[in-house]
């Protein structure tokens, strides 16, 4: 079991180096095979580890390997180990599972780019990154992954490098992660202080006695809470992941589904203990989450690209997974998240179809009418619509759902989160099927015409809807997002929480009994398909206007003005003290200083020079001089 | 006073050497060329010559003798490589003026 995490864990790696090193020894598509050979050998890994911990009593699911000591400072040691225990295998399976897929679907979606193998080498890096993350035995190891998840993202992001504004969306996601990475830093400072340890077992035998410091177990977990606000891109550090999606479409697929954003969420549930023992800053956590998802879906219903409304929907469901989590409904926000996985790699990946197709548009308002062109990326896309809503029997209908359910044991705070999760939904199946009938509904659009039946008609003859490791992909998705949900349905068939119960237990307050349970789910339910119903009424048979609103659509359009704050109050005040002290403080203080140094010595330097005349009686007179002072001092002072 | 000096006093052979020295020292500080120069430099080892003599036999030693005659050494030397440079100068055509040899100014 141990030996199948280390091959799960270093064999993306290898694929990586591997590629790097070979250079142009590899040909373009045998690194994305390769690539693809080693995230499955990944996966098949994890399969192995996952059945042998099935294996074991439930008590005794928790295996530690260590394999060398990085650091060792005292009392205090950290080491190059790693741990498999049922929410790590559950990670690993859903990294490198969904990774597996969507590094297969590049090999057709990245076909004739150039540098193909670069982006591979990124792809297999990212997917080593997050099984680093995921399968750590200490927070050390933890933050290392998470800062590489980070480098990848920024590699990636930033793939096409002739583009300003995939280098600035780049950047743009490695500040916004390195603001989270040093906050979770600044918290394993305090718990290396406090605990002398960064080893999991040791932390959270420890850290219970820390409960009567309230501000020190506050700090820790607003730090770790900070880390994973920033790498699951919500409220306040969001900004980065729409404008993240000037990456390839794969890549995005990747970010949103397998890694990355679903970071934040195994974060709060690893250090769940530290979080316990701060009850205000899991309640930040679960308000912080349903802030996003509202907010989230407000601005994916004005979104015109195909992928930020997507993007939009990332946010809106890891919000629903922060919601979970932050009210110690554990399993569920963890089942939602690999639910999510499913539906959102599909989604990603059928609209990478559609993009493909028509030869990277993104702009939903040019499509239309695909429905009769594309029938197979059609029905792809709504099983993924569908799931995304939520409305059974798809895999968001019982992840989503028993997280609303966990909501409503949790007093007035509780019922204002199921209140927003619910609103969520409404907003949920609104967006989603605005995009689905706009992009597929109707007559096909001049644009579409032009590039996907011009040439048919002309006799270039398209292969199906696209390549074959991008369809067959798609379906495997597809059939997951359908049967996906269907290993949990709380709270008459509960494997997910049984499986997790060991390491994250769901507090008691957010165990749903069965009527809440089956009130949100109807109520979920209701207000998903009324969201599906008014997107049918307003976009595809135009029964309803959409309602003018010009003041909130600028609003949600320029994204509640959250880039534009940001730029007020960080980046003008640096750059404008940047300015200042370039042109005040710099010139006189720190180069004028080392200048006049300088200059300074010079000026003393030529006066001395006046000394020497070369005039050689000069010379003579200093030295009688000279000789007249000592004569004069000896006599006088004897 | 065991070796006794004939004649006078220590007093006036110092005398005697100050004055020398004071010459030579004038002649160094105010004359131009530098064979005068030389010259004066040689007034100069003389008196000091003359008044490490006298206080020689003043003590009733011989070290100052000594150290008068290592003087002389250095004196014979110093003009060989002085009036070697005299010459090299003179051969190049240049002024023999010490004023005017101030390649040395800072």
């Amino acid at each position: 079991m141990i030996v199948a995490a280390w091959i799960c864990l270093l064999s993306p790696l290898a694929a990586a180096l591997l590629i790097t090193l070979l250079g142009n020894g590899i040909s373009r598509r045998g690194a994305g095979y390769l690539a693809t050979l080693a995230v499955l050998v990944s996966f098949v890994a994890a399969c192995v580890a996952f059945f042998a911990l099935w294996g074991d009593a439930p008590h005794d699911r928790s295996h530690y390997s260590t394999v060398w000591t990085w650091l060792q400072s005292g009392s205090f040691s950290a080491g190059l180990r790693v741990l498999v225990d049922p929410l790590s295998t559950m990670m690993m399976l859903v990294v490198s599972g969904v990774g597996s897929l969507i590094v297969a679907y590049s090999v057709g979606y990245m076909d004739g780019e150039d540098e193909e193998r670069r982006y591979f080498a990124y792809m297999a890096l990212f997917v080593f990154s997050m099984l680093l993350l995921v399968q750590s035995g200490n927070l050390l190891l933890l933050l290392a992954g998470w800062g590489l998840v980070g480098l990848s993202s920024y590699l990636l992001i930033g793939f096409w490098q002739e583009r300003p504004s995939a280098i600035a969306a780049a950047k743009k996601a490695f500040v916004m992660n390195a603001f989270g990475d040093a906050t979770m830093a600044l918290a394993f400072f305090l718990l290396i202080q406090h605990t002398r340890s960064l080893s999991f077992e040791t932390v959270f035998a420890r850290a219970p006695g820390l409960a009567s410091n309230h501000w020190l177990v506050n700090l820790v977990a607003l730090g770790l809470l900070g880390g994973a606000v920033a790498k699951s891109a919500q409220l306040p550090l969001q900004t980065w992941l729409p404008d993240a999606m000037e990456g390839p479409t794969p890549v995005s697929a990747l970010i949103h589904a397998a890694t990355m954003v679903t970071a934040g969420v195994y974060l709060i549930v690893r250090t769940h203990v530290l979080f316990e023992l701060a009850p205000k800053v899991e309640d930040l956590a679960a308000g912080l989450g349903a802030a996003t998802l509202l907010l989230a879906g407000l601005i994916a219903l004005v979104q015109t690209d195909i992928k930020r409304v997507i993007a939009y929907s990332t946010m809106s469901q890891i919000g629903y997974m922060f919601l979970g989590a932050g009210l110690g409904a554990y399993a569920n926000g963890m089942f939602h998240l690999m639910t999510h996985a499913f539906f959102k790699a599909l989604l990603f990946m059928a609209a990478g179809l559609v993009i493909h197709a028509l030869a990277g548009e993104q702009d939903i308002r040019k499509m239309g009418g695909l429905r009769g062109l594309m029938p197979r990326t059609y029905r792809a896309f709504l099983v993924g619509a569908l799931a995304l809503v939520g409305l059974p029997p798809f895999a968001g209908f019982f992840s989503k759902d028993s997280i609303l359910a966990a909501a409503m044991h949790d007093g007035w705070y509780g019922y204002l989160l199921w209140s927003a999760g619910l609103v969520g939904t409404f907003l949920t199946g609104l967006y989603t099927f605005r995009m689905l009938f706009v992009v597929f509904g109707g007559e096909p659009s001049a644009f579409v015409r032009e590039h996907l039946i011009r040439p048919r008609r002309h006799g270039h003859v398209h292969h199906g809807e696209g390549p074959f490791s991008m369809t067959s992909t798609v379906a495997i998705l597809a059939v997951l997002s359908l049967v996906g949900g269907w290993i949990q349905f709380a709270p008459l068939w509960t494997p997910v929480t049984r499986w997790l119960d060991v390491v994250a237990p769901t507090l008691h307050h957010a165990e749903a009994t069965s009527w809440q349970e089956g009130i949100s789910s109807g109520l979920a339910f209701a207000l998903g398909l009324a969201g599906l119903v008014t997107a049918w009424l307003v976009y595809s048979r135009r029964r309803l206007a959409v309602p003018r609103l010009p003041f909130a659509q600028r609003m949600l359009e320029r994204k509640l003005y959250f880039d534009e704050a940001y730029d007020l109050v960080f980046y003008r005040p640096a750059v404008g003290a940047a300015r200042f002290f370039g042109r005040i403080v710099e010139p006189f203080a720190v180069g004028g200083s080392i200048t006049g140094l300088a200059r300074g010595t010079r000026d003393v330097a030529r006066g001395v020079s006046e000394a020497q005349t070369g005039l050689l009686r000069n010379y003579a007179l200093a030295m009688a001089g000279g000789l007249a002072v000592l004569v004069v001092v000896f006599i006088s002072v004897r | 006073m065991t070796l006794g000096i004939l004649g006078p006093e220590v007093s006036w052979y110092l005398a005697v050497a100050a004055f020398l020295f004071a010459t030579g020292a004038l002649g160094v500080l105010l004359r131009r060329s530098p064979l005068i120069v030389l010259l004066s430099l040689e007034i100069m080892l003389n008196g000091a010559n003359l008044a490490l003599i006298a206080f020689a036999r003043h003590q009733g030693n011989g070290a100052g003798q000594i150290f008068a005659l290592a003087v002389m050494a250095v004196a014979a030397s110093e003009v060989v490589v002085g009036l070697g440079l005299i010459v090299a100068i003179s051969r190049r055509n240049l002024d023999l003026d010490v004023d005017k040899l101030r390649t040395l100014r800072g």
